[in-house]
């Protein structure tokens, strides 16, 4: 059983690792960090660390959003 | 071994990597493959027992990086 | 691998989780790796409540559901455009 997490886990890390490398747009590349931290999470909670997972879950999407912020594309602003 | 510590190696690498030669200079993206970074230096802390420096270096890596874009968006444009 | 009834749920979110990730990869237009990001979204889900048993997972289960929901419509919404375009 727990053979198979990781080796899914782990598969998903990586996979989103090469997805943030090799895409171009800043959104691509915010796709491919969202891919690696649903790689990550579950592998925080079958360490044993429920809160731990609870923290990163919540500043995950918080910290996306800021970076949203910088690179959002302003189409007729100002 | 463990095998979080190599997956953590691994990611820890790779983004190291990744920001010292990214495919377009831009500040955006050296910021994205920073976290990148700091994702595969918090596997590499999960596989040591220290509950309290894991949830203190997450919190810090949050604030670090909403200080670098508030730096980033009223700084002059890059090269 | 070894036949086992119980582990049939877990395998079955494992493997639409790979799908997605693979559909996600080789997908050119931004708006349709949302669609997929959302179904990896809710096959990690799965895969948390599934992983160990214990009552607090229920908990991080749900905590990251509505952040990685949130996450992937926030990206979607900026890219559409924003909220003050209309």
């Amino acid at each position: 059983m727990n053979e198979f997490y990781i080796a899914i886990l782990s598969l998903i890390a990586l996979l989103g690792v090469i997805s943030v490398y090799f895409k171009k747009s800043p959104f691509d590349k915010l796709i491919g960090l969202a891919i690696m931290m649903g790689g990550v999470i579950p592998l925080i909670v079958i360490k044993g660390y429920l809160d731990v997972a609870i923290l990163v879950a919540i500043i995950m999407p918080l910290t996306t959003i800021f970076i949203l912020q910088a690179t959002g594309r302003n189409t007729d602003e100002s | 071994m463990n095998p979080e510590l190599i997956l953590g190696f691994i990611i820890l690498l790779a983004g190291v990597a990744a920001t010292a030669f990214p495919r377009e200079r831009d500040y955006i993206s050296r910021l994205i493959h920073v976290e990148i970074a700091a994702t595969g230096l918090m596997l590499v802390m999960l596989a040591y027992n220290e509950t309290i420096a894991l949830l203190t270096f997450v919190a810090v890596t949050a604030i670090a990086t909403i200080v670098l874009i508030r730096v980033i968006e009223r700084g002059e444009p890059c090269d | 691998m070894i036949y086992d009834a119980a582990m049939i749920p877990t395998y079955i979110c494992g493997i639409v989780a790979v799908y997605a990730v693979i559909r996600i990869l080789t997908e050119k237009k931004t708006l349709k790796k949302l669609v997929f990001l959302n179904v990896m979204n809710f096959a990690i889900t799965g895969l948390i409540v599934l992983s160990i048993p214990d009552i607090m997972v229920l908990l991080a289960g749900i905590a990251y559901f509505v952040g990685s929901t949130l996450e992937a419509n926030a990206i979607a919404s900026t890219y559409a455009g924003g909220v003050a375009n209309e």
